[in-house]
């Protein structure tokens, strides 16, 4: 497996691994890491909202929607620490990755569960 | 089956809280000491009640407000609290009448059960900012735990700001002896939180469990019990080791290090967090007691017992491995995939802690090398109040020879100004300036000091001014 630690906002926010960009997400309902490309046409779902009645995340190019709540359970497993965040990617130990920074949406760049009480 | 309400879970909060932390602060046992250091007496404690009342625990402090004083205040008072569940004896025995009486004092169940009524607000106030800091989601499995604890061996181990800011201290003797006055409260009772969970009932992670507590415990040879070992250390560099002498001189996060240990086993749901930061400490301590080694030979050449940390450098290169896979990785086979967050997030809590530790002490040997500057900067400071530039509320003190400021710290800089008398002004263990009429001290925000009165009375003036650098443009 491969562990990685990466930036939770600003500089390095955004890992790649075997092409696919990953970002962690601090919504309203939990945070979590996000894949940063839409399974749909490839749409910017670091800059995806939630919508304001339903847990679901949805994509800004196509309005394609996708649970937060499975993302929050099912999702790549990780731990935030302060502003580092560190994911356990299935993928083998040696897989090359590199870190990049991607903007996130107002809603995916959360305030903490403090700020939120 | 007749009615009996709903269930009502305790809480204590608002006036009631500061009520009881009041009543069980005010205990004889934990009113100020006239000396410096308490003299073989476990069961003495400075929790200066007289200010309690002013602080409100009935919230959790935030990241920022950590080394303020409520954290102090609440950490003195947890550690004594834990501590009523540990056994401590005077070195000279309990035949002096005064010691029995403060033996069954401290041990009795008005003192046990006060404590227990205020231990669950105060944990609230001083570990609830880790609820914040720390965040686990996603679906961990028992491969992606093992694949993210073991990561921990590669990680490079540098030399800690504690480390460091005793090499480039001063006085990197008193350094020294300050950094192994912070360990006494964990070092002379180690392994205690976790006999906490060597209780019950719970499988084979229960026998691996133990045996990590006898290794400790020097496998019931006296000469070889980790405490023992330390207390050479301590005797070898000129310190005492009875039980919390050196109580006074104890950062707030060095108390927090150890109550975190505390809380978690005494807290049983919060066990699975135990597991977590049991191995992280146990797999970081095989390099850190080299180094620990190697710093304080370097510091008190051909004089220093070491043995403490050279057993450690050995014996906790099994306990990291036990601890992975003879008790984590077996408890989550036992227990299932949602045992695994809580494991996670002890692992990383404890890292949060040992930071703001490692913080703080490099912090407050700055602030006791300072001490000299500290003083220089009285005149600066005390020149932007008296032109009228600077506007900060003052208190006006007048106190007797003899009068000993227990140790506490302020939450924003103060300044300290003689008008006449003769004051010690203490920020450390054997760190002290001598303040005459017309000079005085810059006190840094978070920085643990006292002082004591010199002279027949001493006339003298804090003024908060928050930030002392804005007084000097």
């Amino acid at each position: 497996m491969l562990v990685l630690s990466f930036a939770v906002s600003g500089a390095g926010n955004c890992v790649t691994v075997e092409d696919m960009p990953y970002v962690y997400a601090r919504s309203r309902l939990g945070s979590f890491v996000l894949p940063a490309r839409c399974p749909h046409r490839g749409g910017p779902l670091h800059l995806a909202t939630v919508e304001p009645d339903r847990a679901r995340l949805v994509c800004p190019w196509h309005e394609r929607a996708s649970s937060v709540r499975r993302a929050l359970s099912s999702g790549v497993p990780v731990v935030r620490n302060g502003n580092r965040a560190t994911a356990v990617f299935p993928h083998d130990a040696g897989t090359p990755h590199h870190l990049t920074h991607r903007p996130l949406s107002a809603d995916l760049a959360g305030k903490t569960l403090e700020d939120r009480s | 089956m007749s009615n009996v309400g709903p269930y009502r879970p305790f809480e204590l909060g608002g006036a009631d809280l500061r009520e009881a932390v009041k009543r069980y602060t005010s205990n004889p046992l934990y009113l100020d000491n006239e000396e410096w250091e308490n003299d073989d007496n476990p069961y003495r404690r400075q929790l200066r009640p007289q200010v309690v009342e002013h602080l409100d625990f009935d919230r959790v402090l935030g990241r920022d407000e950590i080394l303020d004083y409520e954290n102090l205040a609440a950490q003195r008072i947890l550690t004594t609290i834990y501590e009523t569940d540990l056994v401590f004896f005077p070195k000279s025995g309990l035949s002096d009448p005064a010691k029995w009486a403060d033996f069954t004092n401290f041990y009795s169940s008005s003192n046990r059960v006060l404590g227990e009524m205020v231990r669950p607000a105060l944990e609230r106030h001083v570990f609830g900012f880790l609820d914040t800091e720390v965040e686990v989601s996603g679906k961990w499995t028992k491969d992606s735990l093992e694949a993210f604890l073991r990561t921990l061996e590669d990680r490079p181990q540098e030399p800690s700001k504690p480390e460091s800011a005793i090499r480039n201290s001063s006085d990197p003797e008193r350094a020294a002896r300050m950094w192994l006055i912070q360990f006494a409260p964990d070092f002379l009772s180690e392994a205690s939180p976790m006999i906490r969970n060597a209780l019950g009932y719970y499988g084979e992670a229960q026998s691996e469990w133990f045996k990590v507590i006898i290794d400790e415990y020097g496998y019931g040879v006296h000469d070889t019990k980790h405490s023992k070992l330390f207390e050479r250390t301590l005797e070898s560099v000129g310190l005492r080791t009875d039980v919390h002498h050196y109580w006074q001189y104890y950062l707030s996060s060095s108390l927090m290090m150890n109550n975190y240990f505390h809380y978690l086993g005494k807290n049983h749901e919060l066990f699975f967090r135990y597991l977590g930061a049991l191995y992280y400490t146990e797999t970081t301590l095989v390099d850190f007691c080299r180094r620990a080694d190697e710093l304080l030979r370097h510091v008190f050449p051909g004089t220093v017992d070491t043995q403490y940390f050279t057993e450690h450098v050995h014996i906790d290169q099994h306990h990291g491995r036990m601890a992975l896979e003879k008790i984590i990785l077996p408890v989550v086979e036992a227990c299932g995939e949602a045992v695994i967050p809580e494991i996670v997030r002890g692992f990383e809590e404890f890292q949060v802690i040992a930071e703001i530790a490692d913080e703080d002490f490099a912090r407050q040997i700055a602030w006791m090398d300072g001490g000299p500057r500290n003083k220089e900067l009285h005149a600066p400071v005390w020149e932007a109040i008296q032109s009228g530039r600077v506007s900060a509320p003052v208190a006006h003190i007048v106190e007797p020879h003899g009068e000993l400021s227990n140790t506490h710290c302020h939450n924003g800089d103060e300044l300290c100004h003689i008008v006449s008398g003769t004051m010690r002004f203490v920020s450390g263990f054997n760190s002290f300036q001598i303040l005459e009429a017309g000079e005085g001290t810059v006190i840094n925000r978070n920085r643990l000091h006292g002082a004591i009165i010199e002279s027949d009375e001493c006339v003298y003036e804090i003024h908060s001014v928050g930030d002392y650098e804005k007084c000097l443009s």
